[in-house]
């Protein structure tokens, strides 16, 4: 019986709160300052993402560019591998081809709690290391990957927006 | 040592209903788990159940399943001090292991209420202290998701026949639980040991392991063929200022607070980090924090320590992290996903 009652006053907190925290609250105030990589991430610009294999050439992430992406509902998304958290039929995913031009560690910065994979060759890399952004960036995951140089494919899935703010950063 | 280990004393509990009807049999001859006379198990609820802890659509907003903070690689635990929402809420205990978890007569960090799987398995989509897969008062969706899925709609139709097919919260808490179930692990190289398999563990494993039954006081708790006796223990001085007073917010009683269930071992080396909050980093850590009721851990040598570690990543059973049987599907309804 108590557990209804927060039912009911939780899920109307709820409907008036941002379901993920996407973007920095306009109150917070950073603690430390934004790392030199991730320096592009407030300057996005809209690119949509592929929803199968065909789609990627047109869905091309630079290094170092932010962006807006736009997602697909993830019951149309054919992705190239499946992901280990592909995400309910109400979520949002898609892929975007990277380009890698020197071998390195990269890191792929978003600004939800969305899965993320990089496929080398058709197969997920194995990260090697995960973290949330600056406080107050909007960023809120971090995941870096040892990368070979070449055209790889990035898979974001299980996201709860159709849009998510992106970047894929060399590490210094 | 051989006949020591193997004279623990094993967990033996009244059955109410027939064993998993996938991996019952058991060569350490630990008894079989219960399984609630309401919710027999059958390879066609097993099949449905493994499906549904891979499925995001329990949660509020398509991004969390089971699997998401039960993950096989790490014995379906998970690597992180607590588990955030679905909806970006903070965890606020550290993901158990779900390895053996057929035979755990308490469920959950602190809860003794929670004794059956079918009842666990709803906390997590439901519950709001704290919200995790934020189903809570939105449970139709369920039918709304599940029920538009015509496979999904086969699949509750053979595992649930008494019940009409029904698509439900407690028909996928039913699945839920059969295919937890199923997650038996009795093949590490402590299990091989003792067996006979001399070669099974290393010499600074067994007597990691001898340790672990005498003099470093561990085995008093951490008993049974599973580790764990079940029961709640403090482990650390209470303090008002903890937020978490652990078995006292179910009790009630002040005694209580600080009061945590003894987790199982197996797979340890796998699950940190550890403690109900996920405030020990390593074994190492976590093995110095029993002082108070292992007072010995105080008295080990960095060599003693260090056996009793690799005794713990000897309770590791690589297959069962890797076993297929307990992956994402690929296939359902004979089509791929």
């Amino acid at each position: 019986m108590r557990a209804a009652c927060y039912l009911v006053v939780v899920l109307g907190s709820l409907l008036s709160r941002p379901t993920a925290a996407q973007t920095a609250p306009p109150d917070c105030r950073p603690a430390e300052p934004m790392p030199p990589e991730l320096g592009a991430w407030p300057d996005r610009a809209p690119l949509a993402a592929a929803a199968d294999r065909a789609m990627l050439g047109g869905a091309v992430l630079p290094v170092g560019r932010a962006v807006d992406a736009s997602l697909h509902r993830t019951p149309d998304v054919n992705f190239v591998s499946l992901p280990e958290q592909p995400g309910g039929s109400v979520s949002f995913g898609g892929m975007f081809t990277v380009e890698v031009v020197e071998a390195g560690s990269y890191r792929v910065a978003i600004g939800s709690a969305a899965w993320i994979d990089v496929l080398v060759d058709g197969a997920a890399v194995l990260s090697t290391a995960h973290g949330r952004g600056p406080g107050c960036s909007g960023i809120r995951k971090m995941v870096t990957f040892p990368l070979p140089a070449g055209r790889h494919v990035l898979q974001l899935s299980a996201n709860a927006e159709r849009t998510l703010p992106l970047l894929v950063a060399r590490v210094p | 040592m051989v006949g020591r280990l193997m004279g623990l004393t094993l967990l033996v509990f009244g059955c109410g209903g027939r064993p998993p009807a996938a991996r019952a049999a058991d060569p350490l001859r630990i008894a079989a788990a219960p399984v609630p006379a309401d919710n027999p198990t059958t390879d066609s609820k097993v099949e449905l159940g493994r499906r549904l802890f891979y499925d995001a659509d329990l949660s509020i907003n398509g991004t969390m399943s089971c699997a998401t903070c039960h993950g096989q690689r790490r014995a379906f635990a998970h690597g992180t001090r607590t588990h955030p929402g679905a909806l970006g809420h903070a965890g606020r205990r550290n993901v158990l292991s779900l390895a053996n978890v057929a035979w755990s007569r308490t469920l959950t960090w602190a809860d003794p209420r929670v004794t059956t799987l079918e009842r666990q398995a709803t906390i997590p989509i439901t519950g709001v202290e704290p919200i995790e897969m934020g189903l809570g008062g939105a449970e139709h969706v369920i039918a709304e998701r599940l029920g538009a899925d015509a496979c999904y709609r086969q699949m509750f139709a053979a595992a649930f026949p008494e019940e009409g097919g029904t698509i439900a919260l407690a028909t996928v808490a039913k699945a839920l639980a059969a295919f937890q179930r199923t997650m038996v692990s009795v093949e590490s190289p402590w299990d091989r040991y003792r067996r006979g398999d001399t070669t099974a563990m290393t010499a600074e494993a067994r007597r990691g392991a001898e340790l672990f039954a005498g003099t470093a006081e561990c085995a008093g708790c951490h008993a049974g063929p599973f580790l764990s006796d079940g029961s709640f223990h403090r482990l650390e001085p209470d303090s008002a200022r903890r937020p978490d007073r652990g078995l006292a917010e179910i009790t009630g009683n002040a005694l209580d607070a600080g009061r945590f269930r003894t987790p199982p071992l197996r797979h340890v080396a796998l699950t940190g980090p550890y403690f109900h909050d996920g405030s020990a980093p390593t074994l190492v850590d976590a093995i110095g924090r029993h002082r108070a009721v292992a007072p010995a851990v105080d008295r080990l040598t960095s060599a003693e320590m260090g056996e009793l570690v690799a005794f713990l990543t000897a309770l590791t059973d690589s297959a069962f992290v890797t076993d297929p049987r307990y992956q994402m599907p690929r296939r359902f309804c004979g089509r791929a996903r």
